[in-house]
């Protein structure tokens, strides 16, 4: 029985401590991921305000500069667009966050600041593209000092919490 | 006049809002024969212009006279049309909302109406659009032929002037006197010819590209000021006929005489209803005085658009 009873100590620490460094991860990935997503938008607004690239071809050429999860979303926005079916800017951006949030570590805040965007994307003339793209950027420069932040804290506090909590849930059950 | 071309709205029906997609889509073909506006108006009945009539399209795809029963053009058709003409990029086409338009592949102009935005007296762009014209670009080969006599006598071009109230087709007639002069016939000898197409209506250019046949050797110089077109043109691009729309404006008398100094037949076209309102008209008496023209054509729509009403001989 003493076998039984050690492998089952072993699986729940195993459980807890993974649950633990997953939301330890994730917490790391939000920051990375708000910082490629501001990157990204930067390279949209050269693309739109001193290239006047057309807006599928510049969320092609954003998605190329990007790197996972964030490519998806430019990815998804460009081939709605490209489709040729009516499809607005904003109904092919709503379209591309939606496939965003379930690839990204991105908070709810996150997703809403970004979805403003969606209203205003394409549909205006270069300058007014260039003040709401910088707008965009300086919320999320905001947002990801705070996941920073969070993330100094958070990190450790994650990482041992699923330990300790296994540990705790072990001398229960025992 | 006009020849059947029913490829023409499977080429435009795309920048359409899906639902005025639909209903332009299921319309029998003979109805885009003499096809030359569609107009989207917010809040009003979808219309098509052919020839003088009007007709809409009711809700249910039935073509009718009486515009009441057709189909009521919403705001977000006007913004999805605008969307798709634009590519979802309006920034990209800021020179052209200026000017009011926006022509797209096949030569086809987009006319744009809304709340114009001023910025130090100039308009900085347009904005709640709220109406849309999309102007079928038309080629009719060889519909410039009866013209050549006059235009071309004993094989030489001469300055010449088309004169006619809008709507007579003088735009097409200048398209194929390019494409006949640049291209050459029997007794014609070929000639360069640059076309200063100020307003993208002569040679309907996309993407700085000629979407409508303008001869094998003619330049383009795309939403190019008229006067300027025509200075550029005689300094760098050597031509023997320059053409170009709707003059009216006193620097294009200078730029006019310069040509005419360089030994280069001018063809252009003007808004008159006749010669002898021309006439009467300064910039007219500034081009007489120069002996500018050597030929001009009244054109109208009485019989079908570009008939030719008068020919006037000015002595050169």
């Amino acid at each position: 029985m003493l076998w039984l009873k050690t492998l089952g100590i072993v699986m729940v620490m195993t459980g807890f401590g993974s649950w633990g460094l997953n939301q330890a991860r994730r917490i790391r990935q939000r920051v990375e991921q708000l910082k490629n997503l501001r990157l990204a938008l930067n390279f949209l607004q050269k693309e739109i305000t001193y290239i006047h690239t057309p807006l599928p071809q510049a969320l092609k050429r954003t998605e190329q500069f990007s790197v996972y999860p964030v490519s998806v979303l430019f990815q998804e926005v460009a081939c709605s667009l490209g489709e040729r079916q009516g499809n607005t800017a904003r109904e092919a951006w709503r379209k591309g966050m939606h496939k965003l949030s379930s690839h990204s570590e991105l908070s709810r805040a996150d997703l809403e600041l970004l979805a403003t965007l969606g209203y205003q994307i394409g549909m205006s003339d270069a300058s007014e593209q260039e003040r709401v793209l910088l707008m965009v950027q300086e919320e999320l420069k905001i947002l990801e000092e705070e996941a920073l932040k969070a993330c100094e804290s958070g990190q450790k506090l994650w990482s041992y919490t699923g330990f300790v909590l296994g540990a705790v849930v072990v001398l229960l059950l025992i | 006049m006009y020849r059947v071309e029913g490829k023409i709205i499977s080429e435009i029906a795309s920048y359409f809002a899906p639902p005025i997609k639909q209903l332009l889509l299921g319309l029998d073909e003979h109805y885009f024969n003499r096809l030359e506006e569609i107009r989207l108006r917010c809040q009003q009945p979808l219309l098509l212009k052919s020839g003088d009539r009007d007709i809409t399209i009711t809700s249910s795809g039935r073509p009718a006279e009486d515009l009441n029963s057709g189909y009521v053009v919403t705001r977000e058709d006007i913004q999805r049309s605008l969307a798709s003409i634009s590519d979802n990029s309006l920034y990209a086409f800021e020179e052209e909302i200026k000017r009011g338009f926006i022509t797209i592949p096949g030569g086809h102009r987009v006319g744009l109406a809304g709340q114009a935005v001023i910025n130090g007296g100039q308009i900085k762009t347009i904005k709640n659009f709220s109406s849309l014209c999309f102007r079928i670009a038309r080629q009719v080969p060889d519909c410039a032929l009866p013209l050549i006599p006059y235009i071309a006598p004993r094989g030489v071009p001469v300055s010449s002037l088309l004169i006619s109230p809008p709507r007579c087709g003088k735009t097409t007639l200048l398209r194929d006197l390019a494409r006949i002069l640049s291209t050459g016939r029997p007794n014609l000898p070929a000639r360069n010819v640059a076309v200063i197409d100020e307003r993208s209506e002569l040679a309907g250019c996309y993407l700085g590209i000629p979407q409508l046949d303008v001869g094998t050797r003619t330049d383009v110089l795309d939403a190019c000021p008229k006067a300027e077109g025509m200075m550029m043109a005689i300094r760098s691009l050597s031509p023997q006929v320059v053409i170009t729309d709707e003059i009216g404006r006193a620097e294009d008398v200078t730029a006019i005489r310069e040509c005419l100094n360089a030994g280069v037949a001018v063809i252009a076209s003007v808004h008159a209803r006749n010669v002898k309102e021309l006439e009467n008209r300064p910039l007219m008496q500034d081009l007489m005085k120069l002996k500018a023209f050597q030929s001009g054509i009244t054109l109208s729509r009485r019989i079908h658009p570009g008939n030719i009403e008068e020919i006037v001989r000015w002595q050169a």
